[in-house]
């Protein structure tokens, strides 16, 4: 006979306060059940996550909403007005990067901040607004430009391009009559984090041609977008680099082939360290701006380039800040993901006005979160430092492996790439800055120029707290592949919990998000004995996904 | 061909790189200056006192220990001599002068620097700048790079000469190296090319990992050799082709692709002589050192160089290398996880056939592969589709002859028929001698035989009479014994 639970008023009581609760703050960390909203392979929602009242208002109304609006009003305001939203359908039409990434946006938002809460979420998902912002600016402008559309060819005229590893600070004489845009930022770069399928197509062209397997398949991805003609024609002239390794020079190479435009070589020395290279690194800089000067008859300025060398130290000024407080309390609210995304594209792309707006706005949030003591990451077990450089289709690893095991990422390598202001005292002392700021350019700093680079990571370690290291494993980097067994032995030695992450950058085939959470899984069982935090997040298969 | 003097002790040498003359100059108390890179001058490690020896591992197929340290995915040379440095093969360097050229090999050098690999207390590793221009700027960069971390490096550590005088000293030896490699190369420009690839390539090799002084003799006399030599009477190849590429310093994959119906006339990979073997000219106002930046900047095809115009000029001088050597095709390589040329070598195969006309085989290989079969089979493939391209092209590219012409080659062909002819019959002469000589070891044999038996059946009957002897013997003792019974039962009973 079975027994007949009886409730108590008491009971009755606690369940109505239960829910209360969550209908107003959201359900505990624990109780949350994440995994179990996704529909099978899409990695999509069944329903939204419920995230208590306020956040979850907040989200919709400040995080759709508003983005949503912004990427229609962008759009217009970029695009020339009523204008821009034909150009940007037709350049849907014509680019496929376009057209396949752009509304996957607010998932790309929704698994950056799954699960999160209060002012992380509202500081994190700043930094999201501001990469979109940012993004449609710099399409708009190619879109405008394109001659492939029938672009306006005085847009053409003062529009510059260059590759995506150079920094966008080199143009700064000319932002007040020209314009730069970087060649693969957009069609590959920032694509690939939104919409991890678009990039493939790119790579499995590259290797098409005859190129093997092996190279950097951010590279091949690169090399892909021009050799299926998918950029578009927006510029006269170009810029490019060896930065950040060989295959950077391979693709520079094959692109000229492709492109067949007036082209300036602006390679990096890779020994940064010895006094005697900055010199010959100034010269290139200053012959790159003669080259500039002759392809667009457009004089330099130097009041124009110490104007935006000083507004972009004061973005670095207040990243010193945001270190200060992740490195030091436990009060820092952004989340790894957005922390790493938002850092590696401003400190690269330079002074632009919605970096300013973005960081005043995540001041505030800041200063809030340190003054009251509000720490957005409670459940925190290991302070987790992210080295080398990271898998481009699962950016947002750091938000799962919080959600699931506690795991905070506090800063990676790429963050901590730029770290410096540059001096506006003298052209002498700018220019010499300057060499230095390019030369210390993204998975370069740490990569090149001797090992004791790359084995700064324990002074970071240090600096920042951190117990536990993710590190990256680029399977196709050839830099970090060639110090693999040192760092072995070094993690040996100092007896620290580091994870290797296997990835391929944009090519999610060598290794999915699901195999690389299945790592993580993995050690946290097996040598670190935890027990998940939300066990839902363990296994689940989110292959199809965006 | 006849072979050269010296090509086995040069093969020898090529062993290993602790080799008999670089021991032989160790012991005459000169540093040895280990370098895996063109942009590294060896010019300058030959200064007196010390000398070049760029690295290279052979007949490593399975660098396990390198592979912990630089993981299996990256290029096998850059982990080939890492593997040879952990197995003590390279604890002869006194120093080893590194570039951060290309990213493994800069790795390996790294490791050097960072490890206790080379047991060798004076042992250190100092790395350069390398420009990837050739503009003023760069070379400006590249002059002050060699005088900082290589010249006064040398001055500063073993007390090596480095004035003027010395560079001067160097730059002849070196240029007297350059000569004769480009005289001893040049004979692959003759319709009938009397050095084959293989040759060159190990004759090549030994200037780049022996001490210069001491390879100079044996490179002396084989260009002297070479004035003489003959060549085959038929060519065992079909095409010519130019090899290009990547690391190479295995001379069985040119040895390889020869084996497959080609000759290989020009070598424009690492480690080869295109570029690398032109003479060093010092200009007048320009200091020795200058002059030598400026050749190993400007001569360098190096796929790392990025400006638009000597990308363009480097498949151009690719181009101008196959007609300069008279080459049917090239044959483009890279090694597999070597970035540069994986691009380099694509870019090869799209434009060298397209805007060149040239027929291209690219190739990615490993560091070595004398054993691949797979190789084999493709350049068999190519040499064919070459061969068949060239078939074609002939006709039409026959003007009508002249007069002269025509008489000319009636009687060439005429001279081929005989020779042909008197081929045909020395062919047959030679194989009636060899039947001859062949029935003649038949009779002797059968004579052998025959009197090996009549030897054995004397040796049977010999036996068989020594044992009838040995019969009777018993046969008498028996009887002697028999007749002495007698007698005593005679005598008893006569008692």
């Amino acid at each position: 006979m079975s027994e007949k639970k009886s409730y108590t008023r008491q009971d009755v009581m606690n369940k109505v306060k239960s829910l209360a609760s969550d209908f107003w703050n959201g359900k505990p960390h624990e109780e949350r059940r994440l995994g179990d909203l996704y529909v099978d392979k899409t990695g999509l929602y069944k329903h939204r996550e419920w995230r208590g009242f306020k956040d979850t208002m907040y989200y919709f109304n400040m995080i759709w909403l508003y983005n949503y609006g912004h990427m229609i009003s962008d759009i217009m305001k970029y695009g020339g007005g009523l204008k821009g939203p034909i150009l940007f359908a037709r350049g849907v039409w014509r680019y496929r990067w376009l057209g396949q990434s752009y509304l996957p946006v607010m998932h790309w938002f929704d698994r950056g901040l799954e699960g999160m809460r209060g002012e992380g979420l509202k500081a994190s998902a700043w930094h999201y607004r501001a990469m979109v912002s940012e993004t449609i600016r710099q399409f708009m402008r190619m879109l405008q430009a394109d001659q492939n559309l029938g672009g306006d060819p005085e847009i053409w005229k003062k529009t510059l391009a260059h590759d995506e590893t150079v920094w966008g600070g080199i143009f700064y004489p000319w932002r007040d009559r020209m314009d730069d845009v970087p060649l693969q930022m957009i069609p590959y770069f920032v694509t690939c984090h939104v919409n991890n399928h678009v990039v493939l197509n790119y790579i499995d062209a590259a290797q098409s041609i005859g190129l093997p397997g092996d190279p950097c398949p951010m590279c091949q991805a690169e090399a892909g977008i021009f050799i299926l003609d998918d950029v578009p024609d927006y510029f006269p002239a170009v810029v490019t680099s060896n930065e950040a390794c060989d295959g950077s020079v391979g693709t520079s190479v094959l692109q000229d082939w492709m492109m067949n435009k007036p082209l300036f070589a602006m390679p990096q020395p890779m020994q940064f360290d010895d006094p005697l290279v900055q010199e010959h690194c100034a010269r290139e800089i200053e012959e790159c701006w003669k080259f500039i000067e002759e392809q667009t008859g457009e004089k330099f300025n130097c009041e124009e380039l110490v104007k935006h060398l000083e507004r972009q130290n004061e973005l670095q000024r207040f990243e010193w800040e945001k270190w200060e407080v992740a490195a030091n309390t436990d009060y820092y609210p952004i989340n790894g993901v957005s922390q790493a995304l938002y850092r590696i594209y401003q400190s690269q792309d330079g002074d632009r006005d919605i970096w300013h707006e973005t960081d005043a706005r995540v001041k505030k949030i800041l200063e809030k979160c340190v003054e009251n003591k509000i720490n957005s990451y409670p459940l925190t077990r290991h302070r987790v430092i992210a080295w080398s450089c990271a898998p481009l289709y699962y950016s947002h690893w750091c938000t799962w492996a919080y959600n699931c095991w506690g795991l905070n990422c506090i800063i990676n390598m790429d963050s901590l790439m730029f770290d410096m202001t540059i001096r506006t005292d003298s052209y002498e002392n700018m220019l010499q800055d300057m060499a230095l700021y390019h030369e210390w350019a993204p998975m370069r700093r740490m990569a090149v120029g001797g090992m004791h680079h790359i084995f700064e990571l324990w002074e970071y370690m240090e600096r920042f707290h951190c117990d536990m290291v993710m590190m990256y494993d680029q399977l196709q980097c050839k830099g970090m592949q060639g110090v693999h067994g040192l760092f072995e032995d070094e993690f040996r030695a100092r007896n620290i919990h580091a994870i290797w992450m296997p990835h391929a950058l944009p090519d999610k085939r060598t290794v999915s998000r699901s195999e690389i959470r299945s790592i993580v899984n993995d050690y946290m069982t097996t040598i670190m004995h935890e027990e998940p935090l939300d066990p839902t997040l363990l296994e689940f298969d989110d292959s199809e996904g965006w | 061909m006849k072979d050269l003097k010296h090509l086995i002790r040069m093969e020898n040498l090529l062993q290993q790189a602790n080799n008999e003359l670089v021991q032989e100059a160790k012991e005459e108390g000169r540093k040895a200056l280990g370098y895996t890179c063109y942009f590294m001058p060896e010019v300058l490690l030959d200064l007196p006192g010390c000398f070049s020896v760029r690295l290279r591992a052979p007949n490593c197929t399975t660098p396990v220990m390198a592979t912990y340290y630089m993981s299996g995915r990256t290029c096998h040379y850059g982990r080939s001599l890492m593997e040879r440095a952990l197995e003590g093969g390279f604890n002869f360097l006194d120093a080893q002068m590194a570039t951060e050229t290309c990213t493994v090999t800069c790795r390996f050098q790294e490791h050097l620097q960072r490890m206790d690999i080379i047991q060798n207390p004076d042992f250190f590793v100092e790395f350069m700048d390398v420009p990837f221009k050739k503009t003023e700027n760069s070379l400006l960069h590249y002059r002050k790079q060699l005088q900082a971390h290589v010249l006064d490096k040398l001055h500063e550590k073993f007390g090596i000469d480095t004035s003027d005088e010395a560079l001067l000293k160097a730059i002849d030896q070196h240029n007297e190296v350059c000569r004769l490699i480009t005289e001893i190369g040049n004979y692959r420009k003759l319709d009938i090319p009397t050095i084959t690839g293989y040759e060159f390539a190990v004759i090549q090799l030994t200037t780049l990992t022996c001490p210069k002084d001491k390879i100079l003799p044996m490179l002396r006399e084989t260009a002297k050799e070479l004035k003489t030599r003959k060549p085959d009477a038929k060519p065992t190849w079909k095409v010519k082709l130019v090899l290009a590429g990547a690391e190479n310093d295995d001379p069985d994959f040119t040895k390889l692709i020869e084996s497959c119906g080609a000759i290989v006339v020009a070598d424009r990979y690492c480690y080869g002589s295109l570029p690398g073997r032109e003479e060093i000219v010092v200009q007048e106002g320009e200091t020795p050192l200058e002059a030598i930046a400026r050749h190993y900047l400007m001569t360098s095809c190096c796929p790392r160089f990025m400006p638009q115009d000597i990308m363009r000029a480097r498949k151009k001088y690719l181009a101008d290398v196959c007609r300069e050597y008279n080459a049917d095709g090239l044959i483009v390589e890279s090694n597999k996880f070597c970035e540069y040329w994986s691009y380099e070598r694509t870019i090869d195969a799209l434009v060298i056939p397209r805007d060149f006309d040239i027929p291209t085989c690219s190739i990615e290989k490993e560091y070595i592969n004398s054993a691949s079969g797979q190789l084999r089979t493709r350049f068999q493939a190519f040499v064919e589709s070459v061969e068949l391209k060239k078939l074609h092209k002939e006709p039409a590219e026959k003007e009508e002859p002249t007069l002269k012409e025509m008489v000319e080659s009636r009687i060439e062909d005429k001279v081929e028929q005989i020779e042909d002819h008197i081929d045909d019959q020395l062919v047959k002469i030679e194989s009636a001698i060899s039947d001859i000589e062949e029935k003649r070891h038949e009779v002797k044999d059968a004579i052998e035989e025959k009197v090996g038996q009549i030897e054995d059946h004397i040796d049977d009957r010999l036996v068989k009479v020594e044992s009838a002897i040995s019969d009777i013997e018993e046969k008498r003792q028996e009887v002697k014994e028999t007749i002495k019974k007698r007698s005593r039962r005679k005598t008893r009973s006569e008692r």
